[in-house]
């Protein structure tokens, strides 16, 4: 385990007050926030910067952690003898825990503050949760459905009412037709009810694994196709690889670069299917002989063509 | 065909077959009843219904909430700010999907 310099996380220095912490830390969480920047770093940073926030944030943990720092050998995997003993917590009362925010920990939190630092609740919730969960699936299981085990962490409370993580797998029909976003609901598969209370719901929220070939905009479909010089020019029937299949479509003559081709239909099924759109690309082969080069010297005279008469030069 | 495709559990799209009751969206966000009625009065969710016991929220009220929320919880913003935030992000979905219609 490596130590974490959440100083170094966000940006201040060791001596920092309560106010530059706060100042920086809003400044690096609008920055970093999942809904807010989109690039695949951003979560993890973002957890990173959380974490070192309720550390730093809160006196009690600030101390406890500075402590640690001092005793603990530049460059060790190690901890220091006894240095997760002595410090105790009350958790917070966070309204939010439970809602599928971002509040996971890294082993160094968890082994400096424990599971209580973070969730700790000294009674059962007084109604069952809904638990939230995210799934990632490929664009052909949205085509055709999919059957799927899903794995989760579920906090429970043991019998002396601190939260432990314990696993459940659950078998999943993941219905054809859903869309990058949306969320399925598993009715009575949240947290247990206590006291008699129905269990609470589980959310599923759905993301598509990028795809080689394929690019998706809710229920639309984008494929770029490669297409010969003279497909486009003369008209071709090419086939054409969709997610579950593939079909045959005629190239129009006269096809320019980037036309813009739809498969009604051929998107992600559904009530109102969505649509397929190919976009063509033409690809040039480079020629590899003579005889190859003669013929597109003759293509040249045969078709003079300055693709840069717009631009004003010849 | 596994024996055990008999305890395959199935679901239901929310945003497309679900729509909620108040009670139901607070609990799917894990949240208070004020805080989804102030989120109501600040436009971030617009449920059907005349009074909080009649309204019934769209499937896609879900993810709208759940946004707003985490905002304001994470980033420690007011709920103006919030509900502007989740109203600029919606935008900017809706034009980078033009942007990439356009290409």
């Amino acid at each position: 385990m490596k130590f974490k310099d959440y100083y170094q996380i966000l940006g201040v220095p060791r001596e920092a007050s309560a106010d530059d912490i706060k100042h920086a830390y809003r400044r690096l969480a609008r920055k970093y926030h999942p809904d807010l920047n989109k690039e695949p770093e951003a979560e993890a940073r973002f957890k990173e910067l959380g974490e070192a926030y309720e550390v730093l944030k809160d006196p009690e943990k600030r101390a406890a952690y500075d402590d640690v720092g001092k005793r603990w050998q530049p460059g060790a995997e190690q901890p220091p003898p006894g240095w997760d003993s002595g410090y105790e917590f009350r958790g917070g009362d966070d309204a939010f825990a439970g809602a599928g925010g971002f509040g996971e920990h890294s082993d160094f939190f968890e082994a400096l503050f424990g599971h209580r630092g973070a969730h700790a609740r000294h009674r059962a919730p007084p109604r069952a949760q809904d638990h939230h969960a995210k799934v990632m699936i490929d664009l052909v299981e949205a085509y055709r459905g999919a059957q799927r085990g899903i794995r989760l962490q579920v906090p429970t409370l043991d019998a002396q009412g601190h939260v432990v993580l314990s696993e459940r797998t659950l078998d999943v029909a993941i219905p054809a037709g859903v869309r990058e976003g949306q969320h399925l609901r598993l009715a009575g598969q949240g947290a247990p009810g206590f006291d008699g209370a129905p269990a609470g719901d589980l959310y599923l929220e759905i993301h598509f694994r990028p795809h080689p070939l394929y690019r998706v905009d809710g229920r639309d479909v984008y494929l770029e196709l490669p297409v010969a010089p003279w497909e486009a020019a003369l008209g071709a029937d090419v086939a054409v690889p969709l997610p579950d299949g593939s079909v045959q479509m005629s190239i129009p003559a006269g096809s320019g670069q980037g036309r813009k081709l739809r498969l009604k239909g051929k998107g992600i099924p559904g009530k109102t299917p969505g649509d397929l759109y190919v976009l063509l690309q033409i690809a040039v082969p480079p020629p590899a002989n003579d005889a190859q080069r003669q013929a597109w010297r003759e293509l040249a005279k045969a078709q003079p063509f300055n693709p840069r008469a717009d631009m004003g030069v010849k | 065909m596994k024996p055990s495709s008999l305890t395959v559990l199935q679901c239901q799209v929310v945003e497309e077959e679900v729509p909620m009751s108040l009670a139901e969206l607070c609990r799917a966000c894990g949240t208070e009843r004020e805080l989804v009625v102030q989120l109501v009065e600040h436009g971030v969710v617009e449920p059907q219904g005349a009074s909080p016991q009649a309204w019934v929220f769209a499937g896609a009220s879900l993810q709208r909430t759940r946004v707003a929320l985490r905002l304001l919880h994470d980033l420690e913003l007011n709920l103006p700010g919030a509900a502007l935030a989740v109203d600029l992000l919606d935008e900017i979905a809706r034009l980078q999907r033009l942007l990439q219609a356009a290409r």
